[in-house]
Protein backbone atom coordinates (compact mmCIF):
# COMPACT_ATOMS: atom_id res chain seq x y z
CA UNK A 1 0.00 0.00 0.00
CA UNK A 2 2.81 2.37 0.95
CA UNK A 3 4.75 1.72 -2.23
CA UNK A 4 1.55 2.19 -4.18
CA UNK A 5 0.97 5.59 -2.58
CA UNK A 6 4.53 6.68 -3.35
CA UNK A 7 4.07 5.53 -6.95
CA UNK A 8 0.87 7.53 -7.19
CA UNK A 9 2.59 10.61 -5.78
CA UNK A 10 5.45 10.35 -8.27
CA UNK A 11 2.95 9.97 -11.09
CA UNK A 12 0.95 12.94 -9.78
CA UNK A 13 4.00 15.22 -9.76
CA UNK A 14 5.47 14.09 -13.07
CA UNK A 15 2.14 14.41 -14.91
CA UNK A 16 1.68 17.88 -13.41
CA UNK A 17 5.14 19.03 -14.51
CA UNK A 18 4.80 17.57 -18.01
CA UNK A 19 1.36 19.08 -18.48
CA UNK A 20 2.24 22.54 -17.22
CA UNK A 21 5.66 22.99 -18.77
CA UNK A 22 5.26 21.16 -22.06
CA UNK A 23 1.78 20.04 -23.08
CA UNK A 24 -0.03 23.29 -22.22
CA UNK A 25 2.09 24.94 -24.91
CA UNK A 26 1.08 22.45 -27.60
CA UNK A 27 -1.71 23.65 -29.89
CA UNK A 28 -1.99 21.10 -32.64
CA UNK A 29 -3.63 22.75 -35.70
CA UNK A 30 -4.59 25.59 -33.37
CA UNK A 31 -7.27 23.46 -31.67
CA UNK A 32 -5.78 20.43 -29.94
CA UNK A 33 -4.04 20.47 -26.56
CA UNK A 34 -3.18 17.07 -25.08
CA UNK A 35 -4.59 16.80 -21.55
CA UNK A 36 -2.35 13.96 -20.44
CA UNK A 37 -3.02 14.35 -16.70
CA UNK A 38 -6.28 12.47 -17.20
CA UNK A 39 -4.00 9.39 -17.39
CA UNK A 40 -3.72 9.75 -13.61
CA UNK A 41 -7.47 9.08 -13.24
CA UNK A 42 -7.45 6.16 -15.68
CA UNK A 43 -4.79 4.06 -13.97
CA UNK A 44 -6.29 3.54 -10.51
CA UNK A 45 -6.46 -0.14 -9.59
CA UNK A 46 -9.72 -1.90 -8.85
CA UNK A 47 -11.06 -1.28 -5.31
CA UNK A 48 -8.67 1.56 -4.57
CA UNK A 49 -10.44 3.61 -1.82
CA UNK A 50 -12.94 5.69 -3.79
CA UNK A 51 -12.65 8.78 -1.64
CA UNK A 52 -8.89 8.80 -2.20
CA UNK A 53 -9.39 8.51 -5.97
CA UNK A 54 -11.74 11.49 -5.90
CA UNK A 55 -9.61 13.66 -3.62
CA UNK A 56 -6.35 13.02 -5.48
CA UNK A 57 -7.98 13.61 -8.87
CA UNK A 58 -9.47 16.82 -7.53
CA UNK A 59 -6.08 17.98 -6.23
CA UNK A 60 -4.30 17.23 -9.52
CA UNK A 61 -7.01 19.17 -11.38
CA UNK A 62 -6.67 22.05 -8.95
CA UNK A 63 -2.89 22.17 -9.40
CA UNK A 64 -3.23 22.21 -13.19
CA UNK A 65 -5.86 24.95 -12.81
CA UNK A 66 -3.56 27.01 -10.66
CA UNK A 67 -0.92 26.98 -13.34
CA UNK A 68 -3.27 27.76 -16.22
CA UNK A 69 -5.49 30.36 -14.51
CA UNK A 70 -8.69 28.37 -14.80
CA UNK A 71 -9.66 27.64 -11.15
CA UNK A 72 -12.33 24.99 -10.82
CA UNK A 73 -12.27 23.93 -14.47
CA UNK A 74 -9.90 20.96 -14.51
CA UNK A 75 -10.64 20.09 -10.87
CA UNK A 76 -14.38 19.66 -11.44
CA UNK A 77 -13.95 17.52 -14.55
CA UNK A 78 -11.08 15.51 -13.05
CA UNK A 79 -13.24 14.63 -10.01
CA UNK A 80 -15.92 13.38 -12.37
CA UNK A 81 -13.34 11.41 -14.36
CA UNK A 82 -12.16 9.75 -11.13
CA UNK A 83 -15.69 8.70 -10.26
CA UNK A 84 -16.35 7.44 -13.77
CA UNK A 85 -13.16 5.36 -13.64
CA UNK A 86 -14.24 3.55 -10.44
CA UNK A 87 -17.46 2.35 -12.07
CA UNK A 88 -16.05 1.73 -15.56
CA UNK A 89 -13.33 -0.44 -14.05
CA UNK A 90 -16.03 -2.62 -12.45
CA UNK A 91 -17.80 -2.96 -15.80
CA UNK A 92 -14.73 -3.61 -17.90
CA UNK A 93 -12.64 -5.88 -15.64
CA UNK A 94 -13.26 -9.61 -16.22
CA UNK A 95 -15.49 -11.06 -13.50
CA UNK A 96 -12.99 -13.67 -12.34
CA UNK A 97 -10.09 -11.23 -12.13
CA UNK A 98 -8.25 -10.24 -8.97
CA UNK A 99 -9.89 -7.83 -6.54
CA UNK A 100 -7.01 -5.40 -6.87
CA UNK A 101 -6.63 -5.66 -10.64
CA UNK A 102 -4.35 -2.96 -12.04
CA UNK A 103 -5.72 -0.74 -14.80
CA UNK A 104 -2.99 -1.18 -17.39
CA UNK A 105 -2.56 -2.54 -20.87
CA UNK A 106 -0.64 -5.51 -19.48
CA UNK A 107 -3.42 -6.73 -17.17
CA UNK A 108 -6.51 -5.71 -19.14
CA UNK A 109 -5.26 -6.35 -22.66
CA UNK A 110 -5.14 -3.84 -25.48
CA UNK A 111 -8.82 -3.64 -26.43
CA UNK A 112 -10.20 -3.36 -22.91
CA UNK A 113 -7.62 -0.79 -21.89
CA UNK A 114 -8.34 1.17 -25.07
CA UNK A 115 -12.09 1.15 -24.31
CA UNK A 116 -11.51 2.34 -20.76
CA UNK A 117 -9.12 5.14 -21.67
CA UNK A 118 -11.06 6.21 -24.76
CA UNK A 119 -14.30 6.61 -22.80
CA UNK A 120 -12.70 8.56 -19.97
CA UNK A 121 -10.52 10.74 -22.23
CA UNK A 122 -13.35 11.66 -24.59
CA UNK A 123 -15.72 12.38 -21.72
CA UNK A 124 -13.04 14.45 -20.07
CA UNK A 125 -12.16 16.53 -23.13
CA UNK A 126 -15.78 17.17 -24.11
CA UNK A 127 -16.75 18.38 -20.65
CA UNK A 128 -13.52 20.34 -20.22
CA UNK A 129 -13.92 22.34 -23.42
CA UNK A 130 -17.67 22.77 -22.91
CA UNK A 131 -17.03 24.34 -19.49
CA UNK A 132 -14.11 26.39 -20.81
CA UNK A 133 -16.22 27.92 -23.57
CA UNK A 134 -19.09 28.52 -21.16
CA UNK A 135 -19.73 32.08 -22.30
CA UNK A 136 -19.21 31.71 -26.03
CA UNK A 137 -20.58 28.37 -27.00
CA UNK A 138 -19.67 27.45 -30.57
CA UNK A 139 -20.61 23.84 -31.34
CA UNK A 140 -18.21 23.24 -34.23
CA UNK A 141 -15.24 24.72 -32.40
CA UNK A 142 -16.14 22.71 -29.31
CA UNK A 143 -16.35 19.45 -31.25
CA UNK A 144 -13.09 20.17 -33.07
CA UNK A 145 -11.23 21.02 -29.88
CA UNK A 146 -12.53 18.09 -27.86
CA UNK A 147 -12.06 15.52 -30.62
CA UNK A 148 -8.55 16.59 -31.63
CA UNK A 149 -7.48 16.94 -27.99
CA UNK A 150 -8.85 13.54 -26.99
CA UNK A 151 -7.15 11.89 -29.98
CA UNK A 152 -3.82 13.46 -29.02
CA UNK A 153 -4.25 12.51 -25.37
CA UNK A 154 -5.20 8.96 -26.27
CA UNK A 155 -2.18 8.53 -28.52
CA UNK A 156 0.11 9.73 -25.72
CA UNK A 157 -1.56 7.43 -23.17
CA UNK A 158 -1.23 4.40 -25.44
CA UNK A 159 2.40 5.25 -26.16
CA UNK A 160 3.22 5.48 -22.45
CA UNK A 161 1.30 2.29 -21.67
CA UNK A 162 3.03 0.28 -24.37
CA UNK A 163 6.40 1.33 -22.98
CA UNK A 164 5.32 0.53 -19.41
CA UNK A 165 3.83 -2.85 -20.22
CA UNK A 166 7.07 -4.20 -21.65
CA UNK B 1 -30.46 5.62 12.39
CA UNK B 2 -28.32 2.58 11.93
CA UNK B 3 -29.60 2.16 8.41
CA UNK B 4 -28.76 5.78 7.69
CA UNK B 5 -25.21 5.29 8.98
CA UNK B 6 -24.82 2.14 6.91
CA UNK B 7 -26.10 3.99 3.89
CA UNK B 8 -23.66 6.84 4.47
CA UNK B 9 -20.80 4.41 4.95
CA UNK B 10 -21.58 2.56 1.78
CA UNK B 11 -21.97 5.63 -0.35
CA UNK B 12 -19.57 8.03 1.34
CA UNK B 13 -17.64 8.50 -1.90
CA UNK B 14 -20.72 10.12 -3.41
CA UNK B 15 -20.69 12.65 -0.58
CA UNK B 16 -17.00 13.33 -1.19
CA UNK B 17 -17.77 13.68 -4.89
CA UNK B 18 -20.55 16.21 -4.30
CA UNK B 19 -18.43 18.27 -1.89
CA UNK B 20 -15.48 18.41 -4.32
CA UNK B 21 -17.71 19.33 -7.25
CA UNK B 22 -19.34 22.11 -5.24
CA UNK B 23 -15.90 23.48 -4.33
CA UNK B 24 -14.86 23.38 -8.00
CA UNK B 25 -18.00 25.07 -9.23
CA UNK B 26 -17.67 27.79 -6.60
CA UNK B 27 -14.07 28.39 -7.73
CA UNK B 28 -15.16 28.35 -11.36
CA UNK B 29 -17.78 31.03 -10.91
CA UNK B 30 -16.04 33.04 -8.24
CA UNK B 31 -13.15 33.70 -10.55
CA UNK B 32 -15.39 35.29 -13.15
CA UNK B 33 -16.25 38.06 -10.72
CA UNK B 34 -13.64 40.76 -10.89
CA UNK B 35 -11.73 40.31 -7.66
CA UNK B 36 -10.92 36.63 -7.93
CA UNK B 37 -8.55 34.86 -5.63
CA UNK B 38 -4.84 35.22 -6.18
CA UNK B 39 -4.21 31.87 -4.54
CA UNK B 40 -5.31 29.63 -7.37
CA UNK B 41 -3.84 31.63 -10.21
CA UNK B 42 -0.41 31.85 -11.76
CA UNK B 43 0.19 34.93 -9.58
CA UNK B 44 0.58 32.66 -6.56
CA UNK B 45 4.14 32.37 -5.30
CA UNK B 46 4.78 28.74 -6.29
CA UNK B 47 3.24 28.83 -9.75
CA UNK B 48 4.87 32.19 -10.43
CA UNK B 49 8.31 30.91 -9.48
CA UNK B 50 7.94 27.79 -11.65
CA UNK B 51 6.94 29.87 -14.66
CA UNK B 52 9.75 32.32 -14.01
CA UNK B 53 12.32 29.52 -14.18
CA UNK B 54 10.78 28.13 -17.34
CA UNK B 55 10.66 31.50 -19.04
CA UNK B 56 14.27 32.25 -18.11
CA UNK B 57 15.28 29.06 -19.89
CA UNK B 58 13.33 29.78 -23.05
CA UNK B 59 14.07 33.52 -23.14
CA UNK B 60 17.57 32.94 -24.49
CA UNK B 61 16.21 31.17 -27.54
CA UNK B 62 14.14 34.11 -28.67
CA UNK B 63 16.64 36.78 -27.68
CA UNK B 64 17.90 37.40 -31.19
CA UNK B 65 14.45 38.05 -32.61
CA UNK B 66 13.47 40.37 -29.78
CA UNK B 67 16.70 42.28 -30.24
CA UNK B 68 16.13 42.68 -33.94
CA UNK B 69 12.61 43.98 -33.42
CA UNK B 70 13.71 46.45 -30.78
CA UNK B 71 16.49 47.77 -32.97
CA UNK B 72 14.10 48.29 -35.87
CA UNK B 73 11.65 50.04 -33.65
CA UNK B 74 14.38 52.19 -32.14
CA UNK B 75 15.58 53.32 -35.52
CA UNK B 76 12.07 54.10 -36.63
CA UNK B 77 11.38 56.16 -33.55
CA UNK B 78 14.64 58.00 -33.71
CA UNK B 79 13.81 59.05 -37.25
CA UNK B 80 10.34 60.08 -36.24
CA UNK B 81 11.66 62.07 -33.30
CA UNK B 82 14.17 63.76 -35.52
CA UNK B 83 11.53 64.69 -38.04
CA UNK B 84 9.19 66.04 -35.41
CA UNK B 85 11.93 68.00 -33.73
CA UNK B 86 12.76 69.62 -37.03
CA UNK B 87 9.15 70.47 -37.75
CA UNK B 88 8.69 71.85 -34.26
CA UNK B 89 11.83 73.93 -34.46
CA UNK B 90 10.66 75.34 -37.78
CA UNK B 91 7.30 76.23 -36.34
CA UNK B 92 8.43 77.81 -33.08
CA UNK B 93 12.10 78.69 -33.70
CA UNK B 94 12.78 77.23 -30.25
CA UNK B 95 14.73 74.01 -29.82
CA UNK B 96 15.00 73.78 -26.02
CA UNK B 97 11.26 74.01 -25.40
CA UNK B 98 10.61 70.66 -27.07
CA UNK B 99 13.00 68.75 -24.85
CA UNK B 100 11.58 70.34 -21.74
CA UNK B 101 8.04 69.36 -22.75
CA UNK B 102 9.13 65.82 -23.54
CA UNK B 103 10.58 65.40 -20.08
CA UNK B 104 7.50 66.87 -18.45
CA UNK B 105 5.30 64.43 -20.34
CA UNK B 106 7.35 61.43 -19.29
CA UNK B 107 7.68 62.44 -15.64
CA UNK B 108 3.93 62.08 -15.30
CA UNK B 109 4.28 58.35 -15.92
CA UNK B 110 6.33 55.84 -14.06
CA UNK B 111 7.41 52.92 -16.22
CA UNK B 112 8.01 49.62 -14.43
CA UNK B 113 9.94 47.15 -16.62
CA UNK B 114 8.79 43.53 -16.23
CA UNK B 115 9.30 40.15 -17.84
CA UNK B 116 6.51 37.90 -19.08
CA UNK B 117 6.74 34.56 -17.27
CA UNK B 118 3.59 32.95 -18.66
CA UNK B 119 1.49 33.73 -21.69
CA UNK B 120 -1.19 32.13 -23.84
CA UNK B 121 -2.76 33.08 -27.16
CA UNK B 122 -4.90 30.10 -28.11
CA UNK B 123 -7.73 30.42 -25.62
CA UNK B 124 -10.69 32.77 -25.74
CA UNK B 125 -9.70 34.38 -22.48
CA UNK B 126 -5.96 34.80 -22.56
CA UNK B 127 -4.02 35.96 -19.52
CA UNK B 128 -0.37 36.91 -19.11
CA UNK B 129 1.68 36.59 -15.92
CA UNK B 130 4.52 39.06 -15.30
CA UNK B 131 7.28 38.97 -12.69
CA UNK B 132 6.51 42.29 -10.98
CA UNK B 133 3.89 42.73 -8.26
CA UNK B 134 2.61 44.97 -5.52
CA UNK B 135 6.04 45.36 -3.93
CA UNK B 136 7.35 46.78 -7.23
CA UNK B 137 4.51 49.30 -7.43
CA UNK B 138 2.18 47.37 -9.75
CA UNK B 139 -1.53 47.86 -9.03
CA UNK B 140 -4.66 46.50 -10.73
CA UNK B 141 -5.91 48.52 -13.74
CA UNK B 142 -2.50 49.71 -14.85
CA UNK B 143 -1.71 49.49 -18.56
CA UNK B 144 0.95 47.12 -19.89
CA UNK B 145 2.81 47.75 -23.15
CA UNK B 146 5.84 46.36 -24.94
CA UNK B 147 8.23 47.86 -27.48
CA UNK B 148 5.80 47.19 -30.32
CA UNK B 149 2.51 48.28 -28.78
CA UNK B 150 -0.17 47.57 -26.19
CA UNK B 151 -0.25 44.25 -24.34
CA UNK B 152 -3.06 44.48 -21.80
CA UNK B 153 -4.30 45.65 -18.43
CA UNK B 154 -3.21 44.44 -14.97
CA UNK B 155 -5.94 42.37 -13.34
CA UNK B 156 -4.68 40.55 -10.24
CA UNK B 157 -1.64 41.45 -8.17
CA UNK B 158 0.27 39.41 -5.60
CA UNK B 159 3.42 40.57 -3.83
CA UNK B 160 5.84 39.60 -6.58
CA UNK B 161 3.73 38.66 -9.60
CA UNK B 162 0.78 40.05 -11.48
CA UNK B 163 -1.77 38.61 -13.92
CA UNK B 164 -2.52 40.80 -16.94
CA UNK B 165 -5.68 40.59 -19.07
CA UNK B 166 -4.19 40.34 -22.53
CA UNK B 167 -5.69 42.42 -25.34
CA UNK B 168 -6.44 38.94 -26.75
CA UNK B 169 -9.14 38.32 -24.15
CA UNK B 170 -12.51 38.04 -25.84
CA UNK B 171 -14.48 38.36 -22.61
CA UNK B 172 -12.83 41.16 -20.69
CA UNK B 173 -10.51 43.27 -22.81
CA UNK B 174 -11.85 46.62 -24.08
CA UNK B 175 -9.04 49.06 -24.72
CA UNK B 176 -10.08 52.51 -25.84
CA UNK B 177 -8.17 53.50 -28.97
CA UNK B 178 -8.21 56.20 -31.61
CA UNK B 179 -7.03 56.75 -35.19
CA UNK B 180 -3.65 58.49 -35.05
CA UNK B 181 -3.81 62.23 -35.85
CA UNK B 182 -7.54 62.04 -36.53
CA UNK B 183 -8.96 61.46 -33.10
CA UNK B 184 -11.98 59.29 -33.90
CA UNK B 185 -12.10 56.64 -31.24
CA UNK B 186 -13.57 53.21 -30.57
CA UNK B 187 -13.01 50.09 -28.48
CA UNK B 188 -10.58 47.33 -29.32
CA UNK B 189 -12.27 43.93 -29.26
CA UNK B 190 -10.87 40.48 -30.02
CA UNK B 191 -13.11 37.56 -30.99
CA UNK B 192 -10.73 34.63 -30.71
CA UNK B 193 -8.93 32.90 -33.54
CA UNK B 194 -6.07 34.72 -35.24
CA UNK B 195 -3.91 36.33 -32.52
CA UNK B 196 -2.71 39.10 -34.84
CA UNK B 197 -6.12 40.49 -35.81
CA UNK B 198 -8.59 42.43 -33.64
CA UNK B 199 -11.50 44.77 -34.32
CA UNK B 200 -12.24 48.34 -33.28
CA UNK B 201 -15.93 48.95 -32.80
CA UNK B 202 -18.11 52.04 -32.46
CA UNK B 203 -16.10 54.24 -34.83
CA UNK B 204 -18.57 56.91 -36.03
CA UNK B 205 -19.85 56.81 -39.61
CA UNK B 206 -18.59 60.29 -40.38
CA UNK B 207 -15.01 59.41 -39.41
CA UNK B 208 -12.50 59.92 -42.22
CA UNK B 209 -9.51 57.62 -42.42
CA UNK B 210 -7.49 55.57 -44.86
CA UNK B 211 -6.70 51.90 -44.77
CA UNK B 212 -3.17 51.41 -43.50
CA UNK B 213 -3.38 54.20 -40.94
CA UNK B 214 -2.31 53.52 -37.37
CA UNK B 215 -4.59 52.97 -34.41
CA UNK B 216 -3.16 54.22 -31.10
CA UNK B 217 -4.54 54.29 -27.55
CA UNK B 218 -6.85 57.24 -27.02
CA UNK B 219 -5.85 58.15 -23.48
CA UNK B 220 -9.53 58.40 -22.45
CA UNK B 221 -9.59 55.27 -20.35
CA UNK B 222 -6.98 56.55 -17.86
CA UNK B 223 -5.21 53.20 -18.17
CA UNK B 224 -2.94 53.99 -21.11
CA UNK B 225 -1.52 57.40 -21.97
CA UNK B 226 -2.54 58.52 -25.44
CA UNK B 227 -0.41 57.50 -28.41
CA UNK B 228 0.68 53.96 -27.52
CA UNK B 229 0.67 51.98 -30.76
CA UNK B 230 -2.09 49.36 -31.27
CA UNK B 231 -2.01 48.33 -34.93
CA UNK B 232 -2.73 49.17 -38.56
CA UNK B 233 -6.22 49.45 -40.06
CA UNK B 234 -6.58 46.66 -42.56
CA UNK B 235 -10.24 46.77 -43.55
CA UNK B 236 -13.43 48.63 -42.62
CA UNK B 237 -16.85 47.04 -42.27
CA UNK B 238 -20.27 48.37 -41.36
CA UNK B 239 -21.38 47.39 -37.87
CA UNK B 240 -24.35 45.06 -37.60
CA UNK B 241 -26.72 47.92 -36.75
CA UNK B 242 -25.30 50.07 -39.57
CA UNK B 243 -24.70 53.02 -37.26
CA UNK B 244 -20.93 52.81 -37.00
CA UNK B 245 -17.83 51.33 -38.59
CA UNK B 246 -16.06 48.23 -37.44
CA UNK B 247 -12.35 48.33 -38.31
CA UNK B 248 -10.21 45.25 -38.76
CA UNK B 249 -6.84 46.00 -37.19
CA UNK B 250 -3.59 44.12 -37.67
CA UNK B 251 -2.06 44.26 -34.18
CA UNK B 252 1.49 45.56 -33.97
CA UNK B 253 2.28 43.48 -30.88
CA UNK B 254 3.33 39.91 -31.60
CA UNK B 255 1.52 38.26 -28.69
CA UNK B 256 3.12 34.91 -29.37
CA UNK B 257 6.50 36.42 -28.63
CA UNK B 258 6.21 39.03 -25.86
CA UNK B 259 9.02 38.87 -23.31
CA UNK B 260 9.88 42.35 -22.11
CA UNK B 261 7.02 44.64 -21.16
CA UNK B 262 6.56 47.84 -19.17
CA UNK B 263 3.78 48.53 -16.71
CA UNK B 264 2.63 52.12 -17.09
CA UNK B 265 1.79 53.71 -13.80
CA UNK B 266 0.07 57.06 -14.16
CA UNK B 267 0.15 59.18 -11.03
CA UNK B 268 -2.84 61.19 -12.18
CA UNK B 269 -5.07 58.11 -12.51
CA UNK B 270 -6.15 58.14 -8.89
CA UNK B 271 -7.09 61.79 -9.20
CA UNK B 272 -9.03 61.20 -12.41
CA UNK B 273 -10.76 58.13 -10.98
CA UNK B 274 -11.78 60.11 -7.89
CA UNK B 275 -13.16 62.90 -10.07
CA UNK B 276 -15.09 60.42 -12.21
CA UNK B 277 -16.52 58.78 -9.09
CA UNK B 278 -17.55 62.18 -7.70
CA UNK B 279 -19.29 63.00 -10.98
CA UNK B 280 -21.12 59.67 -10.98
CA UNK B 281 -22.18 60.14 -7.38
CA UNK B 282 -23.56 63.60 -8.03
CA UNK B 283 -25.50 62.40 -11.09
CA UNK B 284 -27.05 59.49 -9.22
CA UNK B 285 -27.82 61.84 -6.31
CA UNK B 286 -29.66 64.22 -8.66
CA UNK B 287 -31.57 61.35 -10.25
CA UNK B 288 -32.75 60.19 -6.87
CA UNK B 289 -34.08 63.62 -5.97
Amino acid sequence: MKIELVNRLVMFLSLLVVQVLILNHVHFLGVGTPLLYVYFAITFRRNFPKWLVLVSCFLLGLMVDTFSNTPGLASSVMTLAGLAQCYLMELIAPRDSAEDLEASMKTLGFSKFLTLSAIITTLYCMLFFALEAFNFFDVLMWLARSLVSSMLTLVLILAIESVRSR
Amino acid sequence: MRNLLDFLYKYHHWLVFIVLEVVSVVLLFQYNSYQGSVWFSSASAVAGKAYELESKMTAYLSMAKANEELTMRNIYQERQLDQLRRLYAEATKDTTDMERKGLEFLSQYQLIPAKVVENSIHKLENLITIDKGRKDGVEPDMGVACGNGVVGVVYLVSDHYAVVISALNAASSRISCAIRNRGYFGYLHWYGGDPSVAYVEDVPRHAKFKLGEWMVTSGFSSIFPSGVQVGKIEQAYNSSDGLSYKLKVRLSTDFGNVRDVVVISDKSIAERAALMQAARDSISFKQRQ
